[in-house]
C-alpha cells in the first residue's frame, strides 16, 4: 500500500503539472494563437488526470473530467469550434478540475454546487454540439464511437449539413487498427488497470476485442497479480496512431503495445503496408522523462512550447504522419529528469550554505595563523573556495524555475479586470523561460499581479478614450522578465495615458506628502505614488483598491531585497519596473566596518568606493552634506548614525566611501568606517528570527561566527531622508 | 451440494488476492458465483474467475456466474471474455 501511495504522490504532482498545462493551452486558445495541437494537449491534460484518477478510483474526480473530457473531445474532432465563448467556459471548468484535485489530494471538500453547475455547463455545451452553428442540420448521434464525426483536426465552425451532403474535404478515411496489448504484472503494480485503457481505446471507435487466456493456469498456481491475459483488439477509427497510443500512455513500458494499420477501408482488412516503425515509436516512449511534461508520445514541437505560440499563430493543420516524424527526430534527444521532493533540495541547500560559511571560517583561521598566499595551506584553501562556490552555483541552479509559472495566472487575472473596468486589454508576455530561484518565484506573484490590475485599472485608458486619442480600442499590457546585473527584473508596461502628474502632485500636496511648494523631478514626482497613503483613484475600486497600496507592494518588494520603479510617459504608457534578487539564499556583498559593528553591503548597488578628500565634501542645510563625485552632487549618508550605532557622523574623509546607485537611478555615498572585503554570504532572515528592522534586508553568520547584519540600501537611504523629504527639494533648489 | 458466492461491488487490484482465497476455498464442490452486486471489475479479478472457470471445468464441478449486474456483462463485453464465464464447457462434460 505505502507504493500505492507513492504512486498517488506521484499522480498529484503531475496532477499539478497538467493543470498548468490545461490553462497554458486555454489561453493560447483564448488569444486565437492555437492550433490543433493546442487543442491535443488540453485534452490529453483533462484526460491524463482522469486517467490517473481513475486508477485511483477517485471517482468524483473522475466523473467530473470525464464530462471535461467529453466536450473537449468534440472540440478535438472538430465537431465544436473553440470559440471564446466555449474557451472561457472551459477555463472556468479548469478551475473546478483544479478545485477537484485539491479535494481529492485531501484539502477539503469540493464546492458540489459549482461542480454541479459546471457540469450541467458543460453538458449543455456537449448537447448543444450538433447543432452548433446549424440548427436545421441532423443532428449527429454524440456516441464517440461514431468514427464518421471526426473531421480529423478541422477546427472551424461547423457548417451547414456538411456531413450528408458533401464529400468531406478534411476527414481522414476511418482505417481498421490491430492493437495487440498484453500488460505486464508491473501494470498493475502500479495500479493501472487494463479495463481502463480498453475503455480509453472504445472512445476513439468501435472496438472488437479478442482475449487470449491461454496462458492463464489454474487458481491453485495463479499469481493473483501476475499477467496473464493478451487482448488483439481490432479498431475502426480515423484517428491516427498518435491517438490510440495516446490511450496507453500511463502504461508505457508495463505492457507490451504493437499498433498496426490494417487498411484504410473497413471492408478490406488485411493490408499492412500502413505500419509504422513501431520499435522506434516505443523505444521513445519508453524513453520519455516523466514529467508530465513529456508524458504525451512524441508531438509536433508546437505542444510543448505554447509560450511561443502566442507569439506567432500557428497555422491550423491535421497532424500528418510526416509532422509527427519530424517532431518525434526532434524530440529524440529529449533529457530525462527526476522527481525530487523540495525539502530534500532545501536541506541541501541549508546544508551547502553551512558549508560557505563554514569555508570562510577555516580561511580566517587560516589567515590567522600567517600562512603566505603562496602556500600549500593558502592554494589549497583556493581551490577549497571555488569549488564551494561551484556545489553552490550548481544547488542553486537545481532550484532554479522559470518563471511561466507565474506568468501564467496572470492572462485571466487581466481578462478579468478589463471585463470589470470595462477597458479592452491584450497581454503581451516575454522571457517567461526566463530562471529564477524557487524562494524568489514563490514571492513574485503578488507585486506582479498588483502591478498587472493597476496597469489595467489606471494606466489604460476607457476604449472611447483610446479612438478619441488616437489609439487602438484594446490596449496592450506588456509583462516582460529578464535578467539584468544578476538580478531578475520584471517589467509591466501599458500604452496607456501615463501618470497625470500635476494630478499625482496635487493628491500628494492635498494628504501631507508633499510640500506645496516643492520641485520635484518628473520621476520623483511619478515615485510618488510609491509613498504610504498615496492612490489616485477618486473612487476606491475594487481592482486596485483591495487595500494595497503601491506603498505596500514597495515595501514587501524591498523586503525581498527588491526594488520597484515607475517610468511615464504622459499619453503614451507607463512601465513598472520591479528587480529582485535572484535569489534570496546567497547575496554577494562588500564587508564593512562602522562603529566597531560589522555590516554587508549588497555588492549590486555598489557602484564604487573611494576615500574622499576634505574639499570634497560640503556642508548642506545643519546636518547634511554631500559628496562632490566628478561633475555630481551626492547625499553623504553615515550608516553609523542612521542605523544607530553612533550619534556623531565619522568624517567622510577618515572613513570610506561607498557610492550607491538606488533603484530609481538615485545616488547616494555611504560613509563606513573601513572596507574588510568583499564576500559572498548566505542570507539568513532577521524577520524569520528576530524582526524587521528598518535599513536592513537580512542577516549573515560571518567566518569567525559573528552575524552580520545585511544593509538594505534604499531603505536605509530613504531612512536618512524621509523625516526632511518635504523641505528638502526647497533647499537643493535655493543652492 | 452447491457452494455460492456473492461477489464484492469492486473487483479491483485489490479484490484478486481474497477473491481467488474465497474460490479456492470452494474447490471441489459446485460454485454458484453471483455478480448482481458487481460495480467494477478489473483485470486482476478477470483472470483469477477465468482461471476459477477453467480449474472447476477441469476438475469437474460445475462452476455459474449468475445472475450478473448490468456493469459485470459490460465489463465482460469490454474486455472481450462476454462468453467466456458461460457454463458451455459444464454442458458439455454434462452430455458426456
Amino acid at each position: 500500500m505505502d507504493e500505492l501511495e507513492e504512486i498517488k504522490v506521484t499522480f498529484f504532482q503531475e496532477c499539478d503539472e497538467l493543470l498548468g498545462d490545461l490553462e497554458a493551452g486555454l489561453l493560447t486558445l483564448q488569444d486565437g494563437a492555437g492550433d490543433a495541437e493546442t487543442v491535443n494537449s488540453v485534452f490529453r491534460a483533462v484526460h491524463s488526470v482522469k486517467g490517473g484518477a481513475g486508477a485511483f478510483g477517485l471517482d468524483a474526480l473522475v466523473r467530473y473530467a470525464h464530462v471535461f473530457e467529453t466536450l473537449m473531445d468534440a472540440v478535438r474532432a472538430g465537431r465544436m469550434a473553440a470559440g471564446l465563448e466555449l474557451v472561457r467556459v472551459l477555463l472556468r471548468a479548469a478551475d473546478v478540475l483544479a478545485d477537484q484535485v485539491t479535494a481529492a489530494r485531501g484539502g477539503g471538500s469540493p464546492d458540489e454546487a459549482a461542480t454541479a453547475a459546471m457540469v450541467a455547463e458543460l453538458e449543455s455545451w456537449i448537447a448543444g454540439e450538433p447543432s452548433a452553428g446549424a440548427d436545421t442540420s441532423e443532428p449527429t448521434p454524440t456516441d464517440t464511437a461514431e468514427p464518421n464525426d471526426d473531421m480529423d483536426f478541422g477546427f472551424t465552425p461547423m457548417t451547414i449539413q456538411m456531413i450528408s451532403l458533401e464529400p468531406e474535404p478534411v476527414a481522414a478515411p476511418p482505417k481498421v487498427w490491430t492493437v495487440t496489448f498484453k500488460p505486464s504484472p508491473s501494470l498493475y503494480a502500479k495500479a493501472n488497470e487494463a479495463g481502463l485503457l480498453l475503455r480509453e481505446l472504445a472512445r476513439l471507435g468501435p472496438v472488437e476485442p479478442h482475449l487470449d487466456d491461454s496462458a492463464i493456469p489454474n487458481l491453485d498456481v495463479l499469481d493473483p497479480e501476475g499477467a496473464y491475459l493478451t487482448w488483439t483488439l481490432r479498431l475502426t477509427t480515423s484517428e491516427d496512431e498518435q491517438a490510440i497510443r495516446e490511450a496507453f500512455e500511463f502504461v508505457d513500458g508495463d505492457c507490451d503495445l504493437s499498433v498496426s494499420v490494417d487498411a484504410v477501408e473497413p471492408a478490406s482488412p488485411g493490408d499492412a503496408a500502413g505500419d509504422l516503425d513501431i520499435a522506434r515509436l516505443i523505444a521513445l516512449a519508453t524513453a520519455e522523462p516523466e514529467s508530465a511534461a513529456a508524458i504525451p508520445l512524441p508531438l509536433p514541437a508546437a505542444a510543448s512550447e505554447p509560450a511561443v505560440a502566442t507569439a506567432a499563430v500557428a497555422p491550423i493543420a491535421p497532424a500528418t504522419p510526416q509532422r509527427q516524424a519530424t517532431a518525434a527526430a526532434e524530440q529524440a534527444p529529449v533529457q530525462a529528469t527526476i522527481r525530487v521532493d523540495p525539502e530534500r533540495i532545501d536541506r541541501l541547500i541549508d546544508l551547502v550554505g553551512e558549508l560557505v560559511i563554514n569555508q570562510a571560517m577555516l580561511a580566517q583561521r587560516v589567515s590567522a595563523h600567517g600562512f603566505a598566499p603562496s602556500s600549500d595551506v593558502s592554494m589549497g584553501l583556493d581551490e577549497l573556495e571555488q569549488l564551494t562556490r561551484g556545489i553552490q552555483d550548481s544547488v542553486m541552479a537545481i532550484r532554479a524555475q522559470p518563471v511561466k509559472s507565474v506568468f501564467q495566472r496572470m492572462p485571466r487575472l487581466l481578462r478579468e479586470v478589463a471585463t470589470q473596468t470595462r477597458k479592452q486589454a491584450r497581454l503581451v508576455m516575454e522571457g517567461e523561460g526566463t530562471e529564477v530561484d524557487k524562494t524568489v518565484i514563490e514571492r513574485l506573484a503578488e507585486p506582479i499581479t498588483h502591478m498587472l490590475r493597476n496597469a489595467i485599472d489606471h494606466g489604460l485608458e476607457s476604449p472611447e478614450d483610446r479612438i478619441a486619442a488616437g489609439k487602438p480600442a484594446e490596449g496592450t499590457v506588456r509583462l516582460a522578465a529578464l535578467h539584468r546585473g544578476g538580478r531578475i527584473v520584471i517589467e509591466v508596461q501599458d500604452d496607456g495615458k501615463g501618470i497625470n502628474r500635476p494630478r499625482v502632485r496635487q493628491i500628494a500636496i492635498d494628504k501631507g506628502l508633499l510640500a506645496a511648494d516643492a520641485q520635484l523631478t518628473d520621476e520623483e514626482t511619478d515615485n510618488l505614488i510609491f509613498l504610504p497613503g498615496f492612490s489616485t483613484a477618486g473612487v476606491v475600486s475594487d481592482i486596485s483598491g483591495r487595500g494595497v497600496g503601491m506603498d505596500v507592494v514597495r515595501r514587501s518588494v524591498q523586503a525581498l531585497g527588491g526594488r520597484i520603479s515607475i517610468a511615464s510617459i504622459p499619453g503614451s504608457g507607463s512601465t513598472f519596473t520591479l528587480s529582485l534578487p535572484l535569489t534570496l539564499a546567497v547575496l554577494d556583498g562588500m564587508v564593512v566596518d562602522v562603529a566597531g559593528q560589522t555590516l554587508v553591503i549588497p555588492l549590486t548597488a555598489i557602484i564604487e568606493s573611494l576615500r574622499p578628500r576634505q574639499d570634497e565634501v560640503h556642508a548642506l542645510g545643519s546636518q547634511g552634506a554631500v559628496l562632490a563625485v566628478r561633475d555630481t552632487f551626492v547625499r553623504l549618508v553615515d550608516i553609523g548614525t542612521v542605523l544607530g550605532f553612533r550619534d556623531q557622523a565619522t568624517a567622510p574623509n577618515e572613513g570610506v566611501v561607498l557610492l550607491v546607485e538606488g533603484e530609481d537611478g538615485s545616488r547616494s555615498a555611504l560613509v563606513a568606517d573601513a572596507i574588510q572585503g568583499q564576500r559572498q554570504v548566505v542570507i539568513k532572515s532577521l524577520e524569520a528570527n528576530y524582526r524587521q528592522v528598518e535599513g536592513i534586508a537580512a542577516a549573515t553568520i560571518l567566518g569567525d561566527g559573528r552575524v552580520a547584519l545585511i544593509v538594505d540600501v534604499d531603505a536605509l537611504v530613504a531612512v536618512r531622508r524621509e523625516p526632511a523629504r518635504p523641505v528638502e527639494p526647497l533647499l537643493i533648489a535655493a543652492e | 451440494m452447491t457452494d455460492a458466492l456473492r461477489l464484492e461491488p469492486v473487483l479491483d487490484l485489490k479484490a484478486a488476492t481474497p477473491l481467488q482465497t474465497a474460490l479456492l476455498a470452494r474447490r471441489g464442490r459446485a460454485v454458484e458465483i453471483d455478480a448482481s452486486g458487481v460495480e467494477r471489475l478489473g483485470g486482476l479479478c478477470l483472470q483469477v474467475l477465468l482461471s476459477a472457470h477453467r480449474t472447476w471445468g477441469d476438475d469437474g464441478f460445475p462452476l455459474q456466474v449468475t445472475p450478473r449486474s448490468e456493469a459485470f456483462t459490460e465489463a465482460l463485453r469490454l474486455f472481450g471474455a462476454d462468453t467466456r464465464l458461460d457454463e458451455s464447457r459444464l454442458e458439455e462434460m454434462d452430455a458426456q
